[in-house]
């Protein structure tokens, strides 16, 4: 199996759609010569050019806007928001337009709009160009959310949410572009609303999104090795959600922790906790460990950075204590 | 305006009843008389019937234990709204669910007895934090409990407000029935986690084992049903009377060759009697010229009953029970017949009324069909007497000298002693003994 990086898994989605299906083009931010600021798009516009491969004023809400009005007159277009923070510009026509057309039109207009973005921390980006923003639009009926931690999946997710007749808004973590993993030759679609178990274990189940997914299967690593069996499931699809294989795993360890980028107040791990506790009461041994970030704006510095956002070891402490004695 | 729908009392002393199934789904058309749900009391299973028509507005007590008087659903108009009413019956009731309490496990003393367990389980413990805790509760729960008892439909949830368990160890604590109070908790804060359960629950001597067993074996727990309990509690109950027991043997050819004729003559549509039935006239009769042993042991005074209503126990899947087969005195035996075969249909069909479990003033047990010789009875309080009959078989007997092969059975009579004397058992012994080997004598 050929090996990508999810930086090439996303652009090699990108490609094969614009590649095979005349109706999907993109738009976004520098996203043309400069290749985009993460360099995802590099090397489309020379394959497909100008018209397929759209820069755009910095307008946040223009861009999803004709996302909007091209996706309801039969394209299938993938708009870029270069920072997930800039999704705050387009809350209007996400939230009140893409959202609402399929229903308020009695499903006479679809909206088969995807909006890529990508945020997160680890490189000292600041409070305004790393958040983690995937839960507020967890909120709202009509959106599809998905949250790829792969190249595999990344790739094949992205393909989905593009054939998806409903705007999809998904997030792509900054710190994982250069991360490389075996891709299948063929780009297989993965269905929305399928969650992946990456680790089975036995003594408490790790939901974790994004990142966190990588920092939860080392963590797991580690409390192997003190004889804790973890179990590592990422919801991949946050919007709808796979609750039927998270109640699964649950029910079997008895145990979970959430873990995610985001904030904990308030963030998917608090629906998740709900979901669980709701569908696996009985089965519960231990009170739900919420992992994500310390409610503060992201400081800059790097030390403090890294004491804000969630590390290794505090998904580790959180297994511990699902399990701990007294 | 919906009629209450209110657990029925079905007999004397009935304090409370397990509804077992709703036989009609809420929004369903119900008229008056239809059977509205299935009650299990004490004694008997029985289908209590709908005493309005309507609609089935609302179940407010979908399964469990339930006092008599609770409103238990809400019969009224399709468009009738309900939940105001649904909020007031349950406050002039106590909650439903408060009131649906076994009435043997009072909540005052179920959360006395679980402190105290903690506070001396806690004594040896380092720290003082846990025993305090626990101890908090139970100074105010007698109060508080007579007021207004938490809502818990089983006694294991009753120890829910004070002891610190995961839910998951409350599910396996609830399914292999043990007390999660009794156990302690090795999680964060003293928490009872699943594992301590199991632990447990490996030591209890009625638990399964924990993990899957490797011996192969299983051992299968059955929970009590309420007729189970019923005897269970009331056979024990038993032991506490000071009883003796006297033994006769008859000759039963007579007693064969009635019933014989009684058959032969037998017309289309008569219940054929069987020597259980004849037995049962006989006994009746015997009863009635014996008032001393057709008593009942009742707060310490003997009640001798004029009427004779002999129970005939009988065994059914759910248990022993024992329908009465009223005035028997005053049956003939092809009456009798018919009435016990219409009563044990019924109790092995699980449908019998706490009408025909009632007001029985002597039992007999009769183990003959399965060719026991004789046996010795627990006496069926407060009934002052039983009587246990044998198999009739061939014997070797002595008559006239010589020995010969005869048809007999033994009865075995036990007695409470503290209403009979043994004079007065073989007083009645003795008749019975006759009234078998001459059954005319009984006319």
């Amino acid at each position: 199996m050929p090996e990508l990086t999810y930086r090439e898994a996303v652009r090699d989605a990108l490609s094969r759609a614009l590649r095979e299906d005349d109706n999907v083009f993109l738009m976004g931010e520098d996203i043309a010569e400069m290749g985009g600021s993460m360099a995802v798009t590099q090397g489309l516009l020379d394959e497909f050019g100008p018209k397929r491969i759209r820069n755009t004023p910095i307008s946040e809400m223009a861009i999803v806007g004709s996302g909007i009005g091209a996706a309801i007159q039969g394209m299938r277009p993938v708009v870029e928001i270069m920072y997930e923070d800039f999704l705050t510009l387009s809350m209007e026509q996400l939230v009140n337009q893409a959202a609402k057309h399929r229903t308020m039109s009695g499903g006479q207009v679809k909206v088969p709009l995807t909006i890529r973005t990508q945020g997160g921390a680890g490189w000292s980006p600041g409070a305004q160009h790393a958040q983690q923003l995937e839960a507020w639009f967890v909120h709202v009926p009509g959106l599809k959310v998905v949250f790829a931690s792969t190249p595999e999946d990344v790739r094949g997710l992205l393909w989905s949410a593009i054939y998806d007749d409903n705007p999809v808004v998904f997030f792509e973590h900054r710190t994982l572009y250069p991360l490389k993993g075996e891709v299948p030759e063929e780009l297989e679609p993965i269905p929305l609303g399928k969650a992946r178990i990456h680790r089975a274990g036995e003594d408490v189940t790790v939901v974790a999104t994004g990142r966190l997914v990588h920092d939860a299967l080392q963590a797991a690593e580690t409390a192997e090795g003190e004889g804790i069996s973890v179990e590592v499931v990422d919801p991949r699809t946050l919007l709808p959600l796979d609750e039927e294989t998270i109640v699964a795993s649950v029910k079997k360890t008895n145990r979970c922790v959430t873990a995610h980028e985001a904030v904990v107040r308030g963030g998917f791990g608090a629906e998740l906790a709900a979901v669980i506790q709701h569908a696996a009461f009985d089965w519960l041994d231990a009170p739900i460990e919420r992992v994500g970030s310390k409610f503060a704006p992201l400081p800059f510095a790097p030390v403090m950075e890294q004491y804000v956002v969630p590390q290794v070891e505090d998904v580790l402490d959180a297994i511990r204590r699902t399990v701990a004695r007294a | 305006m919906a009629t209450e729908i209110k657990l029925p009392r079905l007999g004397q002393g009935m304090e409370a009843g397990t509804i077992v199934r709703w036989l009609k789904s809420e929004g369903d058309e119900v008229a008056k008389g239809e059977p509205l749900f299935e009650l299990d009391t004490d004694k008997v299973t029985q289908e209590v019937e709908a005493d309005a028509a309507g609609v089935l507005l609302k179940i407010v007590v979908p399964e469990g234990e339930a006092s008599v008087g609770t409103t238990v659903a809400l019969i009224g108009a399709a468009d009738e709204e309900v939940s105001e009413f649904v909020a007031g019956a349950q406050g002039g009731n106590g909650d439903a669910r408060a009131a649906a309490r076994p009435v043997e496990d009072p909540p005052a003393e179920n959360a006395a007895l679980s402190a105290d367990e903690q506070s001396e389980a806690g004594d040896g413990a380092p720290k003082g934090t846990r025993p305090q805790e626990q101890k908090a509760p139970s100074a105010a729960a007698p109060g508080a409990a007579a007021v207004e008892p938490p809502a818990a439909p089983s006694p294991v949830r009753a120890g829910c407000e004070r002891v610190k368990a995961s839910p998951l160890a409350r599910r396996i604590a609830r399914e292999r029935g043990l007390d999660i109070a009794a156990l302690t908790g090795t999680g964060p804060e003293g928490r009872i986690i699943a594992e301590d359960v199991e632990h447990a629950s490996d030591g209890a001597v009625s638990g399964p084992p924990a993990a899957a067993p490797d011996d192969g074996g299983s051992i299968e727990i059955v929970e009590l049903t309420s007729v189970r309990r019923t005897i269970a509690r009331r056979l024990t109950e038993a032991w506490a009377a000071p009883v003796f027991q006297l033994s006769v043997t008859a000759d039963a050819s007579a007693l064969s060759a009635t019933r014989e004729h009684m058959v032969e003559l037998l017309r289309e549509g008569e219940t054929k009697p069987t020597v259980s039935d004849v037995l049962t006239r006989l006994v009746a009769s015997a009863l009635q010229r014996h008032p001393a042993v057709n008593a009942l042991f009742v707060d310490g005074k003997i009640h001798r009953y004029g009427r004779v209503n002999v129970g005939i126990a009988v065994a059914t899947a759910n248990g022993l029970v024992v329908p009465v087969i009223r005035a028997a005195d005053r049956e003939s035996v092809l009456g009798i017949a018919a009435i016990r075969a219409d009563l044990v249909s019924r109790a092995r069909e699980g449908k019998l009324k706490l009408a025909d479990l009632e007001d029985g003033t002597f039992t007999i047990s009769n183990l003959g069909m399965y060719g026991i010789e004789q046996f010795i009875a627990v006496l069926n309080p407060p009934q002052v007497a039983i009587l246990a009959v044998g198999s009739i078989a061939d014997r070797p007997a002595a008559v006239d000298g010589s020995l010969e092969i005869r048809p007999t059975l033994t009865m075995t009579i036990t007695c409470d002693h503290r209403a009979i004397d043994g004079s007065e058992g073989a007083e009645f012994l003795q008749t019975v003994k006759s009234l078998v080997e001459s059954p005319a004598l009984a006319l």
